[in-house]
């Protein structure tokens, strides 16, 4: 209760019109300030105590997340002022699902209630230029909830200045196995020979023209008795001796259908892998923050956490959440990249 | 609320339109040709804002150079009141009051100047062989070392010595504990007395030392997906069946389980490429400001730990 009161005197307060444009005014100022310096590009939030800042206030849970979703809106306006291009929220853990189904269709509630506000005020977000993107298990999202994500999509689609990635329902581990799974499909579907004025049927036989009677048995007695071994691991070989020997038509067919030209499994690397992440085409992550005090990552943005990655972890509930509270992580981020540039060009005036 | 009062809340923090934004900046190309008044309000302001962000990092500068030396006043005489004296029953009263352990620690440590120094690797060592001692006194017998560069997978007999030899030096030459040091995709090195598995088990002081490398974190998912790739294209898997269970197993087992506590003794939370399948859940410390491996870091990790409330997905 005194929380609300608290909450209505200061936004009495700040209405008034010296103190809400002197207000504003620090706001820009500010802002301005702080875009002189490097922005990072990608920052992520793990919006964590909407609960517990409810319940430590006596105000009713939905009540929590209602002044969640305010705080969302502050930072997302300081961070794309700032420059931020990509702005990551954790909305819905899969493991949310495991919550009690009462609780559980509550917050799919809320999420439609939400998502159906953001289509009503379609033309403030574009303010924003910002389009939505939801990153997670389609398939998981009821299909009551669904249109309704679509329809925030497809209104932002035109904003390309910025990114706002709502994960939802998401885990890291979840996101991991899929590009894994992707990975795989990609390198395990037959790939299209590449484009070549040569035939490799051509070539096949010229060499077997050519090819004296002598070596001609020889193979084709080596093909007689194949081993078992060879037999079970045809891809590693290649069309090489099945389709050069001359044998039976019959393992020249079998031949020819085994050697399905397959991507060179050796190629992945972590790029293959980062490009099937939900986030392949945003720019690394150099900030996560998580609030109220926990020091987890809690299944978020763990590959992307990998290195360079600045991780805060704040003591406030994320209701709190806000522009005061953010400026100082800024700052600090923006004095620790200050730091390692020097350090590197020190060292490297040290090496010189 | 409806959506008028919804939107009187947000528009506060609303920046102006897009159209409007656009006719002012058309209006500021004009009057830059006209009349140089908001071109030079501009250049002011610009000014104005170099000189301010000058200013906001003078103070802070200054702000965090403060903080970081309260933090070292702060640990160096909370390290000298509770010191450890090389004692593992001091370690034990230190960490008898807390409620819950975690069974496997992992620490992130790192080669000094980038390793130039040449004694840069010994002293890792001897922060590991120390970490290793605090452990083995605080009854965690799963210890994972994460160091970029991999430099102490290089002769790991050596290592092993030293550190048992300084374990010895904590606990007496017949207390100490088994070291077991192991390291993915590499055999198991075992104290040498040791014969068989069963010999002690992992008794009262046996410790696990599991050291890691950059190329067990994101390098070893590619390895298991090349694997896995290589399965589905002889048709012995479907990438339909690539669960996270799947890639949980063979993670767990040939590279690490999912540690319960991570401490790094950096400055502030720096991963450098620790592995990201194995950190899910795990519970991260990191004492701010902090430069080196200080047994106060360690014991406060251990007792923020006790506290950390767990719930997952709740």
């Amino acid at each position: 209760m005194s929380i609300k009161a608290d909450a209505n005197v200061q936004r009495w307060i700040a209405t008034l019109p010296p103190i809400a444009w002197a207000l504003r005014q620090a706001r820009e100022t500010l802002i301005g300030t702080l875009r002189q310096g490097p922005i990072p590009q990608h920052v992520a939030f793990e919006m964590d105590g909407n609960r517990r800042f409810a319940k430590n206030n006596h105000i009713e849970t939905i009540e929590g997340h209602n002044m969640g979703f305010e705080a969302l809106a502050k930072v997302l306006e300081v961070c794309y002022k700032c420059g931020v291009k990509v702005v990551t929220v954790y909305a819905f853990s899969i493991e949310n699902f495991n919550r009690p189904k009462s609780e559980v269709s509550g917050l799919m509630k809320m999420a439609k209630l939400k998502l159906e506000q953001l289509c009503q005020h379609g033309e403030l977000l574009d303010r924003y230029g910002a389009g939505i993107r939801v990153l997670g298990e389609r398939a998981l999202i009821p299909d009551d909830v669904l249109p309704f994500v679509d329809r925030a999509i497809e209104m932002t689609k035109h904003n390309t200045d910025a990114v706002l990635n709502i994960c939802f329902p998401y885990t890291s581990r979840a996101e991991m196995t899929a590009a894994i799974k992707a990975t795989v499909d990609e390198f395990s579907m037959p790939s299209e020979p590449p484009a070549t004025p040569f035939s490799q049927a051509r070539i096949t036989e010229t060499i077997r023209s050519k090819q004296p009677k002598r070596t001609d048995s020889s193979t084709s007695l080596r093909e007689a008795s194949p081993d078992p071994a060879a037999k079970s691991d045809v891809d590693d070989s290649v069309s090489s001796t099945t389709t050069l020997n001359p044998g039976s038509p019959r393992t020249e067919a079998k031949g020819k259908e085994k050697a399905i030209p397959f991507k060179d499994a050796e190629s992945i690397t972590v790029d293959s892998i980062n490009s099937h992440m939900y986030t392949a085409d945003c720019p690394p992550l150099d900030i996560f923050i998580r609030t109220s005090n926990v020091m987890r990552l809690s299944d978020f943005m763990l590959w992307q956490c990998h290195e360079d990655t600045h991780i805060f972890f704040l003591k406030c509930f994320w209701p709190e959440m806000d522009l005061w509270h953010f400026i100082p992580v800024l700052l600090e981020w923006q004095w620790r990249q200050k730091k390692e540039r020097e350090g590197t060009s020190g060292r490297r005036l040290k090496t010189e | 609320m409806n959506p008028q009062e919804r939107e009187e809340l947000l528009k506060p923090y609303l920046p102006s339109a897009p159209r409007l934004r656009e006719a002012s900046t058309k209006r500021k190309q004009h009057s830059n040709g006209t009349a140089s008044g908001l071109g030079v309000r501009n250049v002011l302001k610009k000014q104005f804002y170099a000189l301010s962000f000058a200013l906001i990092h003078a103070i802070f500068s200054v702000y965090i150079r403060i903080r970081i030396a309260c933090h070292a006043v702060y640990l160096r005489i909370v390290s000298v009141l509770y010191y450890h004296h090389h004692t593992p029953e001091y370690i034990q009263r230190d960490v008898q009051g807390l409620s819950r352990k975690p069974k496997h620690l992992s620490v992130i440590l790192s080669l000094e100047e980038g390793g130039k120094r040449l004694d840069a690797k010994e002293k890792l060592i001897s922060e590991v062989a120390d970490i290793a001692a605090w452990c083995a006194s605080a009854g965690i017998q799963m210890l994972s070392v994460y160091e970029k560069t991999g430099i102490l997978k290089d002769e790991m007999q050596q290592s092993h010595r030293e550190i048992s030899s300084k374990l010895r030096n904590w606990f007496g030459k017949y207390q100490a504990p088994d070291l077991h040091l192991h390291s993915p995709n590499m055999p198991v090195v075992h104290p040498s007395y040791y014969s068989a598995p069963a010999h002690k088990g992992a008794g009262e002081y046996g410790i696990a030392i599991m050291l890691v490398s950059e190329e067990d974190g994101r390098e070893s998912m590619v390895d298991l997906t090349k694997v896995l790739t290589v399965m589905a294209q002889k048709n012995k898997l479907s990438p339909a069946d690539i669960t996270s269970d799947v890639i949980d197993n063979e993670l767990t087992s040939s590279v690490m389980a999912e540690p319960d506590l991570l401490i790094s003794f950096a400055p502030y939370v720096d991963l450098q490429g620790y592995p990201p399948w194995q950190i899910r859940l795990t519970e991260i410390y990191c004492e701010q400001d902090n430069q080196s491996v200080e047994y106060q870091v360690f014991v406060n990790a251990l007792r923020k730990y006790a506290q950390a409330t767990f719930k997952l997905g709740k």
